[in-house]
């Protein structure tokens, strides 16, 4: 993977580019990540210079997590963007725009893994499509999230103008 | 499932909640939706009915992610809190801002026609503990200077602020 990946949040108010090839992913599963991204680990990967991540539309807004983590969102959405320690910048895989071709190769912070994570696989799975009771109520949603791609502008003139459901 | 009392937050503790009564479905929603909206794999919810359900402690933003749909945020640090219907009885909060997460455990996946590939894979990678020695402080540096909200209650935050 040498080319061009592009991500940003959710409402497309911040948007991202990394040239070249990505550092390392992973989940980590440390208190401090569960409790900001709200949800049982964060999946980071790291970029591996500075210079090959561009802020294409708008930055994210930062909290400072500790003296020397700072954590990047989207002041509009929330969409948890980054992770930034002295040693460098991470970025949230699942706000990349292709998220299934950045597999993680490593665990970290597994001292806060939940009890049930490693068993989350197991449990039953539906699609949205098989949920008959919500069908009616998905069919009239109109989406107001970004496309998984860049856009030349946005948002869009007409709600609804997204390949997104 | 349960009916004790939960409390969260999110990160920075300037937004939090606390439920009371019955919680439900404590699932996993792989779509795409609310993977970008929590920049994650999965968003694991839990609900409750809104009757049964306080912020306790500031608001949070939305951000209307469809008409009938919209999601809450700490506008102060980013943490993902909530999926609210609009007009309905219910509130889903994000299953990792709880202060006791392993309390709740998930029954169900949905939304899995978003999965990522690798989703049963992940928990076979190598596992490795917190580690800073890449800093000068060590890991000690971070925990000492956390500014994450402990995982209960508080009467007074942040900590400089306190009398």
């Amino acid at each position: 993977m040498s080319d061009i990946h592009s991500g940003g949040c959710q409402c497309g108010a911040v948007r991202f580019q990394v040239r070249g090839t990505l550092g390392t992913a992973s989940i980590c599963h440390c208190r401090m990540c569960q409790k900001a991204f709200g949800g049982f680990y964060a999946p980071l990967v790291g970029i591996r210079e500075q210079a090959d991540l561009r802020w294409t539309r708008g930055e994210p807004k930062r909290f400072q997590s500790s003296n020397v983590v700072s954590r990047g969102f989207c002041g509009d959405c929330g969409t948890p963007l980054t992770y930034e320690a002295p040693d460098g910048i991470a970025l949230s895989i699942a706000a990349f725009d292709d998220p299934g071709a950045i597999a993680p190769v490593i665990q970290y912070g597994v001292e806060g893994k939940l009890p049930y994570t490693d068993h989350m696989s197991e449990i039953p799975a539906r699609t949205t499509a098989e949920d008959v009771e919500t069908a009616a109520f998905l069919a009239s949603i109109v989406s107001r999230q970004h496309p998984d791609h860049d856009t030349d502008t946005w948002p869009p003139e007409q709600a609804g103008a997204t390949d997104n459901t | 499932m349960t009916d004790k009392e939960l409390t969260g937050g999110c990160q920075c503790g300037a937004v939090r909640y606390r439920v009371t009564g019955e919680v439900g479905y404590p699932h996993l929603c792989h779509c795409r939706m609310c993977q970008k909206a929590s920049g994650n794999f999965f968003l694991p919810l839990i609900g409750a009915e809104r009757a049964d359900f306080e912020w306790t402690r500031g608001d949070p933003a939305w951000f209307h992610s469809s008409a009938p749909v919209r999601r809450g945020f700490c506008s102060n640090c980013g943490t993902p809190l909530a999926f609210e219907t609009v007009g309905d009885d219910w509130i889903a909060f994000t299953h990792g801002s709880l202060d006791d997460v392993a309390a709740v455990r998930p029954i169900e996946q949905s939304g899995v026609e978003g999965r990522v590939p690798f989703f049963h894979e992940l928990f076979a990678l190598k596992e490795t503990r917190s580690n800073r020695d890449d800093l000068p402080g060590g890991l000690e540096d971070v925990a000492s200077t956390n500014r994450q909200h402990p995982d209960r209650d508080t009467n007074h935050w942040p900590k400089e602020r306190r009398t």
